[in-house]
């Protein structure tokens, strides 16, 4: 109650109107629609109070910081560096809406088109937007942008083709934002080895769309997709999801064909937050940018001839276009974004590769070390890995995951959430944090699993 | 100007990190040769000195709520409550992940049932998900929903969706994102919906009916039981467009005007600070018959048993629950914007059972407001070179209001962007520029609940001052701002979206 600065004021203020009661200002609510009675919540509280109850309720839960963690899955246990979360936490920054008077806003604009520099400049490719709500829609829309580019010419029309290892949350956020425009989701199948055939892909030829990552799902960085836009050709868009970090060690995939590479951004700038708020990376190649989703910021001039910034081809949006817009994004995830912005400024190109290399050497220890535990197996032996890989086990990997948290160890991803036929599967994460220490408590909690009889 | 590109300190300057954890060449050695990255991007070379200061003097070029009154009519641009940016700092949510077990996370699960629940009955709703992360997406979700229930009632012929003229633009660019088409029908006369318009457009292919109440013109749609209807009546579905809902919790909700589905902006109603245009939250709640096609999962909990470890202390067990077979599925990856549910959990425990206290300040204020700007005192009416007309006539109006600039532009040809811009000057942000479409040289003002009455006065005041400008200061405005009026077309025509890096080419 605390919020309202004319708490007491209410009649002086309707007086002045002419009013003599608060209920006034609601008599245009027919009888028959108002609400009667006190709402059934509980008592207003302090601020004192609200904050003891956030830290008894938020304190029953045990963080990724509590344990030796190796959960990912496509969100990362990073460390942020102190100053992202102080500076972009300034009020001037975090109270702001989006910056539709560009006059007053420039700080933010500024701050995103670097923000849009560094993601192109991370990708390889030209053009950046300020940001998408997480991976998952930044590929769902990139499908969607991709279908309006080449479905005229396209031989099989309203046809995308996904990889088989993009995770089952991802493909039905992508199936929701496709089907109403009648895009067929096809399946393109990987190799026993993990990789994609290629030979399958030309199944794909003629389509408008090919989604695949790299590194994927199961941490796999596979070679063979960089064949894949010379075998697609010009008529098919190459969208690639890539783990934004690998990117400071691996080819990014802007250098090797795709058209459009989208990415979870949340390892530059903020922790996992029980699943957000992160946010997606947008970045294509020109002749997409007229149908791409979300803001874009351009550099222009006031009326001074001063260096000035403002949004730009926002006739592609909805508060413009209404139902012809390229995507229905309103509200994004600046903040985030400039926190990443942040982040990703702190590091430097050395810092990035250095990042990069960091969570190499926390995989290939890992990897190693898991490897030497009797009774487990990679599931793709051939593969090369960043950040995470998939092991096979010689039991279910819930009851591995049961045993390794009683353990005190958060042991890694059961791979038969996602697909069924994998329940035997465990997706192991590491990420710039992991310690030896860390290893040597997995590896022992795993052999004590298997020793044990694997119950 | 502070360039962050123009930072071109040592090689591996910056932020300092351990070293790998084994040699760095054997690490390298795991990426395929012909994948190893060939050249670094060009990012800046900057320490931690340097970037506080780059990004200070950007903030100090940025207007926020902080900075000063911010009218952005449709956006509840209220204070937000420090306390919220405290808690999501602690590690119980800053440092969870979405796919831990359910008894590390008892306390996130907590918090998503109260607000569930809380939302719930703000709303006059049976089930909610938190899982949209925007009202657009929320708008999204539960369209998809209402699309899946016509589909298994066999009515997939239904490919309508209707809107008013005045709703907000996502309103039928989400409806058109699903695959409807959009039939938009005209206002009434005095901005309110037009009974008559929905009735000749409602049909056997109508699947919904998506508004706001109060409309975007600030005005309480008062037949809006007899719109449900005449929309249920012809088979289709309500939908609530939360943007507005700070103008009438506890008065009346979505349920009792016979709504079947609404989405809620937790970063207007419930103060998630918008963060320059994002993050936001946007949870839909709906009526019984659509909770099956509901987003998965939702939070749920059962008296805690013998065996379950102690949880939260409140004698529950908190789970994740999976909606089933005809749920939607995802619109997020993960559960939502688990971080911006926190901030507003901690806004609504601030006022509990009496929400209804912020709505009725809400309208108090903007009623205020109004009848400031529109009865300057005497002496300042002289002055005034033409009075903004009332957006929409109407005695009261709820949360915000619309005015016209259309009789000064008339007079002097200062335009409605002119009056805005020259705000800017004055020390506020602008409001709402020509929003709703319906309104020539619309400004659309929304002060809150959190601005006191002496900050509205002296809006009006100011105002009034403006509209007696010499015409030629107000078209130039800005002139105490960062940069003057930015070249938009310039812009568009030219497309500079990132750095062009000509230097470090160079160097």
């Amino acid at each position: 109650m605390d919020q309202l600065p004319n708490l007491g004021r209410e009649s002086e203020m309707l007086r002045a109107m002419g009013m003599d009661s608060i209920e006034e200002l609601f008599s245009n609510i027919p009888e028959g629609i108002r609400r009667e009675g006190a709402l059934p919540l509980p008592e207003p509280q302090t601020e004192e109070e609200i904050w003891d109850d956030a830290r008894r309720i938020l304190g029953a839960n045990v963080t990724l910081d509590d344990k030796p963690s190796f959960l990912s899955a496509g969100l990362v246990r990073n460390f942020v560096p102190s100053m992202v979360g102080m500076i972009a936490t300034r009020g001037e920054f975090l109270t702001s809406y989006t910056p539709y008077q560009p006059e007053v806003s420039q700080g933010m604009l500024q701050a995103m088109w670097e923000f849009q520099t560094m993601i192109s400049e991370l990708c390889g490719l030209p053009v950046s937007n300020v940001s998408m709500y997480d991976a998952s829609t930044a590929a769902a829309e990139a499908i969607t942008c991709a279908v309006r580019v080449h479905n005229k010419k396209a031989a099989q029309k309203n046809v995308v083709y996904v990889s088989e290892f993009v995770p089952p949350h991802r493909l039905s956020v992508i199936r929701n934002y496709t089907c109403g425009a009648g895009i067929e989701i096809m399946i393109l199948n990987h190799s026993e080895n993990g990789m994609i055939d290629l030979q399958t892909a030309e199944t794909a030829s003629g389509c408008c769309a090919v989604y695949v990552e790299q590194p994927n799902a199961l941490g796999i960085i596979d070679e063979g997709l960089t064949g894949l836009k010379e075998l697609l050709g010009d008529d098919t868009a190459l969208i690639v999801g890539a783990d934004t970090t690998s990117m400071g060690i691996i080819e990014p995939p802007g250098n090797w064909g795709a058209d459009i590479v989208v990415g979870e951004g949340q390892p530059f700038g903020i922790g996992p937050t029980g699943g957000g708020p992160i946010y997606g990376i947008f970045s294509c190649a020109q002749n997409y940018l007229r149908q791409m989703p979300g803001r874009i910021v351009g550099q222009s001039w006031d009326a001074d001839g001063n260096l000035a910034f403002t949004l730009t081809l926002s006739t592609r949006e909805q508060h413009i276009r209404r139902h012809r817009a390229t995507s229905n994004i309103c509200s994004n995830e600046t903040l985030i974004a400039l926190m990443g912005a942040i982040h990703m400024a702190l590091l430097g190109p050395e810092g990035l590769e250095k990042l990069a290399l960091r969570i190499a050497a926390t995989t290939e220890s890992t990897k190693r070390a898991v490897l030497g535990v009797d009774g487990i197996q990679l599931a793709f032996p051939e593969a090369a890995n960043f950040r995470e890989f998939a092991v096979l086990l010689p039991g279910n990997s819930s009851d591995a995951l049961s045993h390794l948290d009683k353990s005190g160890v958060i042991g890694g991803f059961n791979l038969g959430n996602w697909w069924e036929r994998m329940s035997d599967r465990l997706l192991i994460g590491t990420d710039e944090r992991t310690s030896p220490e860390d290893i040597a408590a997995l590896t022992r909690g795993l052999s004590s699993w298997i020793e044990g009889g694997c119950s | 100007m502070s360039d962050l590109f123009a930072f071109r300190g040592a090689e591996g300057a910056g932020w300092s990190q351990p070293e790998p954890i084994i040699d760095s060449k054997i690490a390298v050695a795991t990426i395929p040769d012909g994948l190893l990255r060939k050249s670094l991007p060009k990012w800046p070379r900057a320490s931690e000195p340097e970037l506080v200061r780059h990004y200070t003097w950007l903030s100090n070029r940025n207007f926020g709520i902080d900075t000063g009154f911010y009218p952005l009519g449709s956006c509840t641009m209220k204070h937000n409550p420090r306390l919220n940016e405290k808690i999501v700092q602690l590690p119980g949510i800053d440092r969870i992940h979405p796919l831990q077990p359910e008894q590390h996370i008892q306390g996130l699960l907590a918090i998503y049932y109260e607000m569930q629940e809380m939302l719930a009955i703000c709303s006059g709703m049976e089930v909610v998900t938190l899982q949209p992360v925007a009202g657009a997406q929320g708008e999204f979700a539960a369209i998809r929903c209402i699309q899946e229930f016509h589909k298994s009632n066999g009515e997939g012929q239904r490919d309508k969706v209707i809107v008013p003229d005045s709703a907000h633009g996502t309103n039928p660019a989400s409806a058109s994102m699903c695959g409807y088409d959009i039939i938009e029908i005209p206002s009434a006369k005095d901005g309110r919906l037009d009974l008559g318009a929905l009735g000749a457009a409602v049909g056997d292919d109508t699947a919904a009916m998506m508004i706001t109440n109060p409309s975007t013109l600030g005005l309480f749609e008062t037949e809006v039981g007899e719109a449900a209807r005449i929309v249920h009546e012809a088979g289709g579905q309500m939908y609530y467009d939360g943007a507005n809902f700070n103008a009438i919790i506890g008065k009346t909700d979505p349920g009792i005007m016979g709504f079947d589905a609404v989405h809620y902006n937790l970063h207007k109603t419930f103060s998630q600070p918008h963060g320059g245009g994002g993050p936001g939250s946007g949870p839909i709640g709906v009526k019984g018959h659509l909770a099956r096609f509901l987003p998965t999962p939702i939070a749920s909990r059962r008296e805690r048993g013998g065996e379950d470890p102690e949880g939260v202390g409140d004698g529950f067990w908190y789970f994740w629950e999976d909606v089933g077979e005809d749920s939607i599925g995802k619109v997020q990856q993960w559960n939502g914007n688990a971080g911006a549910v926190v901030r507003a959990w901690a806004f609504y425990r601030r006022f509990g059972r009496e929400l209804e206290r912020m709505s009725e300040h809400a309208v108090l204020n903007s009623n205020y407001l109004r009848s400031r700007i529109m009865n300057p005192k005497k002496e300042i009416a002289r002055e005034i070179h033409a009075m903004p007309a009332e957006g929409a006539p109407a005695d009261l109006v709820m949360h915000e209001f619309t005015l016209s600039l259309s009789p000064l532009k008339e007079l002097h040809g200062v335009t409605g962007k002119d009056v805005a811009k020259r705000l800017l000057d004055y020390g506020y942000m602008s409001p709402t520029l020509y929003f709703p479409q319906i309104v020539p040289e619309c400004l659309m003002i929304e002060p809150t609940e959190t601005e006191s009455k002496e900050v509205l006065d002296k809006f009006a005041e100011d105002l009034h001052a403006i509209l007696s400008e010499d015409p030629d200061v107000v078209t130039g405005a800005p002139h105490t701002t960062p940069v003057k009026r930015v070249d938009e077309v310039w812009a568009a025509r030219n497309l500079v979206l990132r750095h062009p890096h000509r230097e470090m080419d160079q160097s």
